[in-house]
């Protein structure tokens, strides 16, 4: 597009013509469920998978995922990378309306990736030139971003950063009128315009969420006429209201796969498909006694996952030894991790000066509330018992577990992660990198120059095997240093009645919100 | 009429000091409990400066006793402030939720008054019989028995096996909607009623005046009704005011187990979440609610026994 300084790559794509997508007048409600009433439905302030959920289907990005979460166009029709991999430029489809019925203009882009570089989720920009300045309020604009004319937006980083496109795909980077923005205020939050196949039709707080289809979507209308969320936060109600048949989708609630998927009515409608999350122990790296590897490795060797996964899961998630999640690229199913060896982790007490726990206090093992987590923690003091170490469990809420963990006030924890886009940089940089000690991620306060150089590198490489290697590189000498305990991958668990045809179960899709698009799915 | 409103004017203006002592007592537990609001409201991934720019936005870096003067200032000013994770004003908030909570506490308590009091007469007229036992074993089960499991059981039953009310939600406010939140949520309510009752009428019947009443040959339900219940009512009012509290500290379970959208739920949320402003706001309209109870069964007891009305 630009001479010789940009490399076309890709995609020239079919902008479906509107009556395509789904054709013909939409019909038809899908009854669907959440948690917990979303706490605001404005892009730039989500931070939650359930605001998240209905933002994706009110609102555009310039990309967007498919099921095999690879980027394909959405508000852009295509788009190309220039040749050191710090330019994109994105052209727009014509004829983008907003549920205002005004056209959306590459303006728009601008406007909204600035307004949500200052919200909730500013590292979705923060790779862009000159944004770190603007976020903190040093300057006026983000100068990566350029509007070329009416259709066309340039975006250059400040250096090439591969899973660049999944962040254009994440919902933060919705486009939003500046219009309706700066009319409604923070309302906007509760009254929000997009581009997406539904609108808000109603929100009733703490017992629905209503959408409707939108005729002008530039695929065409969606085939549903209605998705009503309701806002049940007892998973046991969920799972009643299901069985009722006042829900078409819902999750299954804990301790009851097994029983689901023997029920003679139930089983052909449950649903579980891995995503993109690891449920792990943790531990503070810089306190005693786990600031001693041999500490770390004999408590990972004391653990025997299987009794979580098989005992306390009924095996309705993944087992797994690595940090990365099978669902994402870079999963390596050889990676070795230390495993159940209760002979090897007496063993390494010794070491470590420990003989038969003698001399090691008792540690604390914080957790957050939550049935599960208590029934891990219980058994998690129970095996390590075997091997002479006492753990005490402390049970906080999420506000405050998350903040002393973050604060490095623990010294072992149960800290998930799940990751934002499909990318191991989103894991392994993010949770290891020393520069995101804290809050940012690395809560295991974990510090290697080395493995810092290695994730610089694998971060700025094009996206491919070469790069692909160095964070498998990184998670096994992670794994290997034991600062890290997987317990069980994520999957995702729901019951979908039979008449619902379309509902993606890809990775980034989880029970019972679906982050899929819903403007895919029919009732019949 | 008269009588009556100067003790209700001073039991209004001793409410006063209660209230500023439960706002203090709350925004201390809000400040000192661990958790921080700003970073609650970043999810798994948070920008430490980021955490630092909420926490100066909505003055959370300042100290207590400032918050404080701030909150009360605006508090003065019919202001509750505006909520961390929702970014509107408290008082919206609350007011969306009042109502639901507000149908589900007085259908709770009719239930625990009617069916409560109902059942304590029953069983006080016939003390020992096999309806007496009835009633009083199926009172302490109710006063015993806890809300959420409750709630599940009644869910189970009545919505998902016989499918004659709904398992949950509001509904567009159909009383359907509402039998099974209220029968679980009166049931503790109901219960203590039931006992209460029960003794104190045993209690007045046994006394002369209504043995004399008898003997002038007045009918019994006569008796009951007009001699015997007025003067058992007192103790009865009593547990029926220390009730609500029961009704308060309930609501949150009853209104999760059937994803009743009322003030309650919220309140567990707004903690969660560290959203002080509703927290705040939320516990107290509860305390607002609790003590007017209270002034309302003073009232009533000036009503009902006029020797109180008298000083005696």
């Amino acid at each position: 597009m630009r001479g010789g300084r940009l490399l076309s790559l890709l995609c020239l794509l079919l902008a479906a013509g509107p009556a395509g997508a789904e054709g013909g007048k939409p019909a038809g409600t899908l009854r669907g469920v959440f948690i917990a009433d979303p706490p605001t439905l404005d892009p730039a302030q989500a931070t939650d998978t359930t605001s998240s959920a209905v933002v994706r289907q009110l609102f555009d990005t310039l990309v967007e995922l498919d099921e095999r979460l690879q980027p394909v166009p959405a508000l852009a029709e295509r788009w190309t990378v220039s040749r050191d991999q710090r330019v994109y430029t994105f052209v727009l489809r014509p004829g983008v309306k907003f549920h205002t019925g005004r056209l959306m203009r590459a303006a728009d882009v601008k406007f909204s990736f600035e307004r949500a570089a200052r919200g909730k989720r500013p590292w979705v920009f923060e790779k862009l030139v000159g944004a770190p300045a603007f976020i903190k309020g040093a300057a006026g604009e983000i100068p990566g971003v350029r509007v070329l004319d009416e259709r066309t937006v340039e975006l250059t980083l400040e250096a090439p950063f591969a899973p660049f496109l999944f962040l254009m795909a994440y919902d933060a980077a919705s486009i939003v009128p500046r219009e309706e923005t700066e009319r409604l205020g923070a309302a906007f939050a509760t009254r929000p315009v997009g581009t997406g196949a539904f609108r808000l039709k109603e929100w009733r707080r703490d017992d629905r969420v209503v959408i409707e289809a939108f005729a002008d979507h530039f695929r065409g209308a969606p085939h549903l006429e209605r998705v009503i969320f309701r806002i049940i936060p007892a998973e046991i109600t969920r799972f009643n209201d299901y069985k009722a048949g006042n829900l078409d989708v819902s999750d299954i609630p804990t301790g009851h796969c097994r029983a689901v998927k023997a029920d003679p009515v139930l089983k052909g409608q449950v649903a579980i498909w891995p995503t993109l999350g690891t449920h792990a122990v943790r531990f503070n790296v810089e306190k005693p006694p786990f600031n001693d590897r041999r500490v770390r490795l004999a408590v990972a060797h004391a653990i025997d996952p299987t009794a979580v996964v098989e005992g306390l899961l009924e095996g309705c998630v993944i087992a797994g030894k690595g940090i990365l999640p099978p669902s994402l690229p870079g999963y390596n199913a050889a990676v070795t991790a230390p495993g159940f060896d209760r002979a090897r982790a007496r063993q390494l007490m010794l070491e470590a000066g420990f003989p038969g726990g003698r001399g090691l206090p008792p540690i604390t093992y914080h957790f957050n509330t939550g049935d599960l987590n208590q029934r891990i923690a219980e058994l998690l003091q129970a095996q390590l018992k075997e091997v002479g170490i006492t753990l005490e469990l402390r049970r906080l809420d999420w506000a405050a577990h998350i903040k002393v963990v973050d604060e490095g006030a623990v010294t072992m924890f149960r800290q998930g992660w799940i990751a934002d886009y499909p990318d191991p940089e989103n894991f392994l940089t993010v949770l290891f990198h020393s520069r995101n000690v804290g809050a940012a991620g690395n809560t295991s306060r974990y510090r290697s120059p080395d493995l810092d150089r290695l994730f610089d590198q694998a971060d700025a490489m094009p996206a491919g095997p070469p790069r692909i290697k160095l964070y498998q590189s990184a998670e096994q000498r992670i794994l290997d240093d034991g600062a890290w305990i997987t317990l069980y991958h994520y999957a995702s668990r729901a019951l979908i009645r039979p008449s619902v045809k379309g509902l993606e179960r890809s990775p980034l899709s989880t029970a019972p919100e679906f982050l899929a698009p819903l403007r895919k799915v029919k009732i019949e | 009429m008269s009588e009556l409103l100067e003790p209700a004017a001073k039991r209004v203006l001793a409410l006063l000091p209660v209230l500023l002592g439960v706002s203090v007592l709350v925004f201390a537990l809000t400040a000192v409990g661990l958790g921080d609001p700003a970073r609650a409201m970043l999810g798994q991934r948070a920008d430490p400066e980021l955490v630092e720019q909420i926490r100066r936005d909505y003055a959370l870096d300042r100290p207590i006793h400032v918050r404080y003067a701030a909150w009360m200032a605006r508090l003065l000013r019919g202001d509750l402030g505006t909520s961390y994770h929702q970014q509107r004003p408290v008082g919206e908030i609350i007011a969306e939720r009042l109502p639901a909570t507000g149908r589900l506490a007085l259908a709770a308590t009719g239930i625990a008054i009617v069916v409560g009091l109902g059942a304590g007469v029953a069983a006080a007229l016939r003390p020992g019989r096999l309806l007496d036992q009835l009633l009083m074993g199926a009172a302490v089960l109710g006063i015993s028995t806890p809300v959420f499991w409750l709630g599940m059981m009644l869910s189970l039953l009545f919505a998902v096996l016989l499918g004659w009310l709904p398992v949950s939600g509001y509904g567009d406010g159909a009383w359907a909607y509402l039998v099974l939140p209220a029968l679980t949520l009166g049931a503790i309510h109901t219960g203590t009623i039931a006992r209460m009752a029960r003794s104190s009428l045993l209690e007045v019947i046994r006394q002369e005046y209504i043995q004399t009443a008898r003997a002038k040959g007045l009918a019994e339900w006569l008796v009951v009704a007009k001699h015997a219940l007025r003067n058992a009512l007192i103790p009865v009012v009593t547990v029926i005011g220390i009730g609500l509290a029961d009704l308060l500290v309930g609501a949150p379970l009853t209104e999760t187990v059937f994803a009743w959208p009322g003030l309650g739920r919220m309140l567990v949320a707004a903690v969660g979440q560290r959203d002080l402003p509703v927290v705040m706001g939320a516990v107290l309209v509860f305390a607002v609610i609790y003590v007017f109870a209270n002034l309302v069964v003073d009232l009533a007891y000036l009503v009902i026994d006029p020797r109180i009305r008298r000083g005696r």
